[in-house]
C-alpha cells in the first residue's frame, strides 16, 4: 500500500514536472510578441535602426514647448513619415508597437540639439541600434546673456550720488530677443535720481552688449546687500531664457561733511605807522567739499588798526585742500588788537560757521628820548656831582 | 639865630676852617662824598671865608667852596714876613672887606689863624680892626694857634708879635690852641695836625650850637662875651664826651677841665678867671643839682662860671670855655721867642762882621783885566 502511495506520489510529481515543462515551451513561443522599449539619447541627425525601421531625430523645434521633430522610415519605403512630437506624448508609427509597428515618445528635450527618445516595439522586431550622425552638428543658434550689475564705488557716504551700471552681453551664438531687464525696486537706502528703470536693447546679436546707467542717491548709512537683477530674453525659437547677476554688498558710510579750519598766522607785531601782512589759511579737513565759503574779519578795537583783505570769498575747497590769502594791517595806534575771523560755508549739511582769532600788537613808538630817560638821570647826577665838584674846585 | 662869620686866615686858619666845613657835612670819611649831595649843616647861619696869599694853600682845601676861598694876590705868600703880610693886607683891604661884606651882617666872628705864619699872623690883627670898624656890634673872637717850639725862631717871633698885637686890638678875646701841646695826641705830625684841626672844628661848632640852642639853663652870646672878656681875655676850650660805661655828669664836667682835654696847657683851678660850662645830653642823665654843685665847686676857684644845659639825645658832652687870669706858658713862649730873636740877631751880626772882614782884603785893590 505504502508502495502504492509512494508510487502515486511519484506519479503525481512526474506529472507535475511534465506539466511544468509543457507550460514552459508554450511561453517561448509567445515571447517574440512581447512589447518592450528602450531609451536613446539622440543628437540631431542620430538614428536608431530597429529591424526595417529607422527612427531619426531631425530637430528640436522648441525646448520650451517640448517639440521635437522625428522622422520614422522603413526599408523598402513602406514608411517614411516625419512628425513633430510633443514631449511625453506617444506617437505610433505603422500601427504602433501593439500592431507590430513602433511607438516613439520624446521623453526629454535636453537642449536645442538633443533629446531623449523612447522607442517601444515588439521584441520580435529585433534589437534597436543607435547610429550617430556622420553629419557635423549644426551650429547652435543659442543666445546666452550675461548680466552684470555694479555700483560706481563700493564705499560711499550718505548723500553721495552714485551711478549704478547695468551691463548685458550676449555671449551665446544666437540672437537674444525680447530682452527685459528686471532690476529690484529702489532700496530704502537709496533714492533714485535719474535713469531708472534701466533700459536695455530688446535685441542683442551674438557678441553684442548693451548697458544702462541710472543714478541713485545714498540716503541711509549701513551695509547693504544689493540683490541680483534678472534679464529675461528668448532665442529665435521663442525659447524663453533668463539670467541674473550676482548679488553683492556695498557700504554706505555716514554722510561726509566738510570741516573748514581757519588759521591766522601766529602773533603779529607791527611797529607804529608800519604795515604787516597777516597770512590766513583755510583748510578743509573734512571728507566733503566745502562750498560757498565766505570769510570775513573784524578788528577789535576797531580804531587804530586798519585792515584790508580780511574778507574773502571762495567757491569751493575740496577735502584736504588748503587756501591761503593775506590781509594787510596798518598800525596806526599802539595797543593790543584782536582780529576775529569768521568763515561760513556749506559743508554738505547746511551752513556752518567757523571762527578764529589772531592777536596783533602795535608797538609804542620808540622815541629816542626813551633812551634819554635812562641817560638823563645819569647825566643829571653827573652834572650835579660835577657842579658840586666845581663848587669846591678852586 | 646867630649870624656867625668864620674866617680862616693863612694856611693854618684855612685848614681849620676846612675842618669846620667838613664837620658840617658830618665829619669823617663820609664827608668826602657827602659834599657832593649834601649842603653843610651848621647849627646857625654860618658864613665861612678862607683868606690866604698863597693860592696853593687855598687849593688844598677840600670842604670849603671855591667862592669861600679868597686869594689875596701877593706873589705866592708872604714868606712868613709879617711886614710884607701887613702891606699885602692894606693893599687888598677893600677886596677882603668887600668879600666879607657880601656875606651880610654878623653877630659874632671867629677869626682862626696861626700866630706864627706869615699871612695869618700879619693879617689877623688888621682884619680884626677892620671888622670892628665895619661891624660895630660884632663880637670878634680869635682862635689863635701857637706854633710848636721847634718850628723855628721866625715862627716864634711871629707868634710873639702877633699875640701882642692881638691883645692890643679891640677883640673880645683869644682862644688859644697850642700845637706844641696838642702834638702829643699823635706821634705822626701830619695826622696830629689833622686831629687838632678836627678837634678845634668840633668844639667851635659845639660852641655855636650851644649859643644858639634853647637851653634848660641858658648861656648866650652875652655870657660868652663876658667869659672872653675875663682875665687876660685869653682863654682856651676843654671838651669831653662821656662813654656808655660812665654817664656821670660830674665826671664829664671834671674831665672836660682836665689838662689832657684842653687845647692849651693850663690848670683851670689855678689859671681860670671866668668860665662857661655847656653840657649837652639826654634829660635822664642831666642831673641839674649835680651840675650845679660841680659848677659851684668850680666857681670857688674860677671866679664866675656860666653854665648851659642843652637837652639832646646822644652821649653826654661837655664843653668848657674859660679865660686865664694868668698865663705862665705864654711867658715861656715869649722868653723862648726872645732868645731866638737874640740868637738870630747875634748870628746876623757875626755873619756881617765876617763878610766885612772878607771884603777888607780887597779894600785897596782895583780890578785888573
Amino acid at each position: 500500500m505504502r508502495r502504492l502511495v509512494y508510487l502515486l506520489c511519484f506519479a503525481c510529481l512526474l506529472f507535475s514536472v511534465l506539466l511544468l515543462a509543457s507550460s514552459s515551451g508554450k511561453d517561448d513561443t509567445d515571447e517574440s510578441d512581447e512589447i518592450t522599449f528602450k531609451d536613446f539619447s539622440l543628437n540631431i541627425g542620430d538614428r536608431v535602426d530597429l529591424g526595417d525601421y529607422r527612427i531619426e531625430l531631425i530637430e528640436i523645434q522648441s525646448v520650451r514647448d517640448g517639440l521635437a521633430v522625428v522622422r520614422a522610415s522603413k526599408v523598402g519605403g513602406a514608411l517614411d513619415e516625419q512628425r513633430a512630437l510633443l514631449l511625453d506624448s506617444s506617437n505610433n508609427f505603422d500601427g504602433g508597437a501593439d500592431h507590430d509597428g513602433i511607438t516613439v515618445t520624446v521623453s526629454d528635450i535636453f537642449d536645442e540639439q538633443s533629446a531623449r527618445v523612447r522607442i517601444e516595439y515588439k521584441e520580435g522586431l529585433g534589437t534597436p541600434r543607435k547610429h550617430a550622425s556622420e553629419r557635423p552638428a549644426a551650429a547652435l543658434d543659442k543666445p546666452e546673456l550675461s548680466v552684470q550689475k555694479s555700483f560706481e564705488k563700493n564705499q560711499m557716504s550718505v548723500g553721495d550720488v552714485v551711478k549704478v551700471i547695468i551691463s548685458v552681453k550676449n555671449t551665446g551664438s544666437g540672437q537674444a530677443l525680447g530682452i527685459k531687464a528686471d532690476d529690484s525696486p529702489p532700496l530704502p537706502e537709496f533714492s533714485y535720481v535719474a535713469g531708472y528703470p534701466p533700459k536695455i536693447k530688446e535685441t542683442l546679436d551674438p557678441g553684442e552688449s548693451d548697458s544702462a546707467v541710472y543714478v541713485v542717491d545714498a540716503v541711509k548709512e549701513g551695509s547693504i546687500r544689493v540683490p541680483a537683477m534678472t534679464v529675461s530674453y528668448t532665442d529665435s525659437k521663442k525659447n524663453a531664457k533668463s539670467n541674473s547677476s550676482d548679488p553683492f554688498n556695498i557700504q554706505i558710510n555716514p554722510k561726509s561733511k566738510a570741516d573748514l579750519v581757519i588759521e591766522p598766522a601766529s602773533l603779529t607785531t607791527i611797529p607804529l605807522d608800519g604795515e604787516s601782512l597777516l597770512n590766513i589759511s583755510i583748510s578743509n579737513r573734512g571728507a566733503a567739499s566745502a562750498t560757498r565759503i565766505e570769510a570775513e574779519g573784524t578788528v577789535m578795537p576797531s580804531d587804530g588798526l586798519p585792515a584790508t583783505g580780511l574778507d574773502n570769498s571762495i567757491f569751493e575747497i575740496k577735502p584736504g585742500e588748503e587756501v591761503h590769502y593775506t590781509a594787510r594791517l596798518s598800525g596806526k595806534s599802539p595797543g593790543n588788537y584782536t582780529i576775529r575771523l569768521k568763515v561760513s560755508y556749506d559743508g554738505g549739511d547746511g551752513s556752518v560757521i567757523r571762527e578764529a582769532s589772531a592777536k596783533v600788537f602795535v608797538l609804542e613808538r620808540e622815541y629816542k628820548y626813551q633812551y634819554l630817560l635812562l641817560i638823563i638821570p645819569v647825566v643829571l647826577i653827573i652834572a650835579w656831582v660835577y657842579r658840586r665838584y666845581k663848587v669846591y674846585k678852586y | 639865630m646867630l649870624n656867625v662869620l668864620m674866617l680862616g686866615v693863612g694856611q693854618c686858619g684855612n685848614r681849620i676852617l676846612d675842618a669846620v666845613n667838613k664837620e658840617a657835612f658830618g665829619g669823617g670819611g663820609a664827608a668826602r662824598l657827602a659834599k657832593y649831595y649834601l649842603r653843610p649843616k651848621f647849627p646857625s647861619r654860618v658864613e665861612t671865608l678862607a683868606v690866604n696869599t698863597a693860592i696853593n694853600d687855598l687849593k688844598e682845601l677840600r670842604f670849603t667852596t671855591a667862592k669861600d676861598r679868597l686869594h689875596v694876590p701877593n706873589l705866592h705868600g708872604v714868606g712868613a714876613n709879617r711886614n710884607v703880610g701887613k702891606r699885602a693886607f692894606m693893599d687888598n683891604r677893600d677886596l677882603i672887606m668887600g668879600e666879607i661884606e657880601k656875606r651880610g651882617d654878623f653877630d659874632i666872628a671867629f677869626v682862626i689863624t696861626s700866630t706864627s705864619g706869615g699871612t695869618g699872623s700879619s693879617f689877623t690883627p688888621l682884619l680884626i680892626n677892620e671888622l670892628k670898624r665895619q661891624y660895630r656890634e660884632i663880637t670878634v673872637v680869635t682862635i689863635a694857634i701857637l706854633p710848636a717850639r721847634e718850628e723855628g725862631s721866625i715862627y716864634l717871633q711871629n707868634a710873639a708879635f702877633c699875640m701882642r698885637e692881638l691883645m692890643e686890638v679891640d677883640a673880645e678875646g683869644i682862644i688859644l690852641v697850642d700845637n706844641q701841646y696838642m702834638k702829643r695826641i699823635s706821634g705822626d705830625i701830619a695826622s696830629a695836625y689833622d686831629k687838632i684841626n678836627d678837634m678845634v672844628a668840633k668844639r667851635l661848632l659845639f660852641l655855636i650850637e650851644s649859643l644858639d640852642s634853647e637851653m634848660l639853663s641858658v648861656t648866650d652870646l652875652g655870657d660868652f662875651k663876658t667869659v672872653m672878656n675875663g682875665g687876660l681875655r685869653i682863654g682856651t676850650m676843654g671838651f669831653y664826651q662821656a662813654d656808655s660805661k660812665n654817664q656821670s655828669i660830674r665826671d664829664a664836667i671834671e674831665n672836660s677841665l682836665k689838662p689832657a682835654n684842653l687845647l692849651f696847657p693850663s690848670h683851670v683851678a689855678d689859671d681860670a678867671a671866668r668860665a662857661m660850662i655847656i653840657i649837652q645830653g639826654p634829660k635822664e642823665h642831666l642831673d641839674v643839682d649835680e651840675i650845679t654843685k660841680e659848677v659851684e665847686r668850680l666857681t670857688a676857684s674860677a671866679g664866675h662860671v656860666f653854665k648851659g644845659i642843652v637837652i639832646k639825645k646822644g652821649p653826654v658832652k661837655v664843653l668848657s670855655v674859660f679865660t686865664f687870669a694868668s698865663a705862665s706858658e705864654l711867658e715861656s713862649i715869649y722868653a723862648q721867642a726872645a732868645r731866638g730873636m737874640q740868637d738870630e740877631k747875634d748870628k746876623r751880626c757875626r755873619a756881617r762882621k765876617q763878610l766885612d772882614d772878607a771884603f777888607a782884603h780887597i779894600e785897596d785893590l782895583e780890578e785888573i783885566y
